[in-house]
């Protein structure tokens, strides 16, 4: 058994594991000023309603961004890097990877005047591993001394600091599992003074942040306009609001010739893939012709229409977005002849009806992108039917059963797909998830015996060439198809600063954010 | 006798009310999906096996069968309990109350605007009848009647917030704010729904003025030399008001849910937004507390309209 380094560990590619927090960030020639309120309008509000006893608990909160009021372990940059939080050192503590010490800043109060120790960390990631489905695989915590908890898991997995970024995985002070986090007590930048459920939370500034001389807004609003995003940037024209967070590709192309207003995008926000089921008298079965529906599509089209060119990206694929280090541009491009080349081969030479692609609109730009996509597949011979479903329901209505045996198929369907480190993108791709379109045989097993062989793989650059091995499997195989993707938008006033936006909606980190004074 | 067009109409209204649980029951059991599905992200459902998805919904009682879920439903409703959320559990009263309160406030603010108005408004039109005071109240009323509500306060946003910000373009008062202050923080919330409502009953009392205006009653005052002044508001306005009473009471309790167009444009916190929130997240116990309400509105409206005839027409009480 190769026995690792602990330096070798951190200087390979999970140096960033020992650096601290990204330094808050500074405009060139502006200093950032102190005070004033922020109002923000939320259009991605969080999924799980809230009511008047759990309004501020971190799974509740009107916002999914966590980081305003908590502090995790761990945050996953704009470049999708995981950086330390209120962690200062993070390790396996064997080789295995299934077991990992965290050691915690020393001096991090809490909203109540706490300082944060293992016990709160152990308590937190009690609650989480019960409830929140990215940290099912913690099978206990320990602390082990003040500031240091050991974390067990069910399997080995090199990438676990990611897990503890999810916006799920705050630090909240020590408490039974049916009552912690219901005070909103955290350690983040500002702390909860009102909070309406699903429509509004109020905060100020904490002035005793460890991140000294931070946060520089007094006051921080956020309020939940999901589905309004009319009313919402009405809001910011008025001047009711200073922001409008998530907005869609279209509404950015729009307020890009605003002179008002600043477009802040970030690559990488999220794409769709089309699960292809691959049950019995599925065309799909046949690897030619999914071979042939990926060479077919107009990926560059897909972006350019539906995105306006410059706020999407070409997909590969896989779950990889553009953005991530380890995404490996798929090869060849778009290819007609080849597509109608595979599908003669495969037994098509004049064409194939692929049937019906379910789609349902999850977000505005779902029914022009798969338009576009319908269009395209034409050229080599594909015939493919579009049919709307609503949103409600339509998990069950695509997935199926699990055992094709039963015969409840899934379906020819498409939905909309997040940003995740590989560990978590990667693996959705399994035989027993559906989007895979139950994928099977040789050429997963290989794929699946790489993916476990990254998971106990301690260097970043060798995960890396595991990954590229996987998505090489994804393009011969194409289990899946994952055309395009958008980024993320959000538009603010021009006197807003240091107001960034992120990959993963969720982690923007309000303790930068300050305004300008205006006449 | 009187008593007795009291009781019956008392019984029909818990009949209607019966129906109405049974068939808001039966409607919310057709929505596919269920809550679990709604809370949990694609990407959060692709890091649970399906056992644990299976085992979630067990523990939120989304697996019994519809009779079973039937027979609580209509048990809690006879005891007037909305039951619990089934995400989180909680009292599902105390996730509408507030929401309801702000709703009837909505209503009842936008009543008490818009009938002065609509009175002087359909009187005017009534007493001077073909002449251009007529045609300007008709014209204004036809057009704000057929104009849609959103149309209504996009206009207004499109005005008064953003070409020259002097109101909020939405609401962003605390839902459990004390009524003045969300009142005082959405004037054009309730001016859109003042608009539409000013239209609607000037136009029904304007033709209630005017039939009662032409009637032989009205003209023996008149021969009898009575001043016109008198006869118009002493006279005629007690008689023309008794018919537009039901439609009026019917108008204020269809407010109340069918404002849910104008909360949501404005983020109002009412019922008709809590209800579009509770039908996007299958939270069924909501979305049928909701429905009960509403329709119990409706027929408290009717049931008060009716009794109110009763008690002012006895030729009504046979």
């Amino acid at each position: 058994m190769v026995r690792l380094s602990r330096r070798s560990l951190l200087a390979t590619g999970s140096a960033a594991l020992a650096l601290p927090l990204v330094p808050r960030f500074a405009f060139a020639e502006e200093t950032p000023v102190r005070g004033g309120t922020l109002a923000i309008a939320q259009l991605s509000a969080n999924r799980r309603s809230a009511d008047a006893t759990n309004s501020r608990h971190p799974y509740y909160i009107v916002d999914a961004n966590t980081r305003a009021q908590w502090n995790c372990l761990t945050w996953v940059d704009e470049n999708l890097q995981v950086q330390l939080e209120v962690a200062t050192k993070i390790e396996p503590a064997d080789s295995t990877l299934a077991v990992w010490d965290v050691t915690i800043r020393e001096g991090v109060s809490f909203h109540n005047g706490k300082e944060m120790d293992s016990a709160d960390v152990a308590a937190s990631f009690d609650y989480h591993r019960q409830n929140a489905p990215f940290a099912r695989q913690i099978t206990r915590i320990e602390p082990v001394s003040k500031y240091v908890a050991r974390f067990f898991l069910d399997a080995g997995n090199s990438e676990f600091p990611y897990i503890l970024a999810e916006y799920n995985s705050v630090i909240m002070p020590a408490a039974p599992v049916e009552t912690i986090g219901m005070d909103g007590i955290g350690s983040g930048p500002f702390r909860i003074v009102e909070s309406d459920p699903n429509r509004s939370l109020i905060m100020e500034r904490f002035e005793s942040y460890w991140d000294q001389g931070t946060p520089y807004l007094d006051r921080l609003e956020v309020y939940n306009r999901e589905g309004q995003q009319e009313a919402a940037l009405n809001g910011l024209r008025s001047g009711q609001f200073d922001a409008v967070l998530n907005i869609d590709a279209r509404a950015a192309v729009q307020l890009s010739s605003d002179p008002d207003f600043d477009i802040e995008t970030k690559q990488g926000g999220y794409s769709f893939v089309i699960q292809l089921p691959k049950h019995p008298g599925s065309p799909f079965e046949d690897k030619r012709v999914r071979q042939a529906f990926a060479y077919a599509i107009d990926r560059e089209a897909i972006v350019r229409v539906a995105y306006g060119g410059k706020y999407g990206w070409v997909g590969n694929d896989s779950h990889l977005m553009a953005v991530d280090p380890n995404f490996v541009p798929r090869p060849g491009g778009r290819d007609v002849a080849k597509a109608k080349a595979l599908l003669a081969e495969a037994g098509h030479p004049n064409g194939i009806d692929l049937g019906t692609l379910y789609w349902s609109p999850q977000l505005p730009e779902a029914g022009i992108y798969f338009q576009v996509l319908q269009q395209s597949v034409k050229e080599a011979g594909i015939t493919l039917t579009l049919e709307e479903r609503p949103n409600d329901g339509y998990i069950q209505f695509r997935s199926g059963e699990a055992d094709l045996s039963k015969g409840k198929y899934h379906k020819l369907a498409m939905t909309a797909v997040g940003n995740r480190n590989p560990g978590i993108s990667l693996f959705r791709m399994r035989h027993a998830y559906v989007e895979s379109g139950h994928w099977q045989g040789e050429a997963h097993d290989r794929y699946m015996a790489l993916y476990q062989k990254a998971m106990v793989e301690p260097e970043a650059g060798k995960r890396k060439a595991i990954y590229a091995d996987m998505q090489q499997i994804l393009f011969e195989e194409v289990p899946a198809i994952l055309p395009a993707g958008g980024d993320t938008f959000l538009v603010k006033r021009k006197s807003v600063r240091a107001m960034t936006y992120h990959p993963q909606i969720w982690s923007v980190r309000y303790e930068r954010i300050w305004k300008q004074a205006t006449a | 006798m009187l008593f007795g067009a009291i009781l019956r109409r008392l019984l029909l209204s818990g009949l209607t009310m019966l129906l109405l649980s049974c068939f808001v029951f039966l409607a919310t059991e057709v929505l596919p999906g269920d809550a679990l599905d709604m809370t949990l992200t694609a990407d959060e459902l692709s890091a649970m096996p399906p056992e644990a998805l299976e085992q979630k919904r067990r523990e939120l009682g989304l697996d019994r069968p519809a009779v079973e879920r039937l027979g609580i439903f209509l048990g809690d409703m006879a005891r007037l309990d909305f039951g619990t959320t089934v995400i989180t559990g909680a009292p599902v009263a105390d996730i509408v109350w507030y929401p309801f309160r702000n709703s009837l406030a909505l209503a009842g603010a936008t009543l008490a605007i818009a009938l002065p108005l609509a009175l002087v408004l359909g009187i005017a039109a009534a007493v001077w009848r073909g002449r251009a005071a007529d045609g300007a109240v008709s014209t204004a009323a036809i057009v704000g009647y057929s104009i849609p509500e959103f149309v209504i306060g996009t206009v207004l946003v499109m005005l008064f917030s953003v070409a020259w910000p002097i109101f909020p373009a939405t609401v962003t008062a605390n839902t459990r704010a004390p009524l003045s202050e969300l009142l005082a923080a959405a004037p054009l919330a309730v001016a859109t729904v003042v608009i539409g409502s000013v239209a609607y009953l000037t136009r029904i009392l304007r033709a209630g003025m005017i039939e009662t205006l032409a009637s032989d009653a009205m003209e023996r005052l008149r021969l009898a030399g009575i001043p016109k002044a008198r006869i118009v508001l002493v006279h005629a306005l007690p008689a023309a008001i008794l018919p537009a009473l039901t439609a009026a009471a019917l108008y204020a309790a269809a407010l109340v849910s069918g404002i849910v167009v104008v909360e949501l444009l404005f983020a109002y916190p009412g019922i008709g937004q809590e209800m579009v929130r509770a039908v996007t997240m299958r939270e069924t116990p909501v979305i049928q507390a909701i429905a009960i309400l509403a329709a119990a509105v409706v027929v408290a409206a009717n049931l008060a309209a009716d009794l109110s005839m009763l008690a002012l027409d006895p030729r009504r009480r046979g």
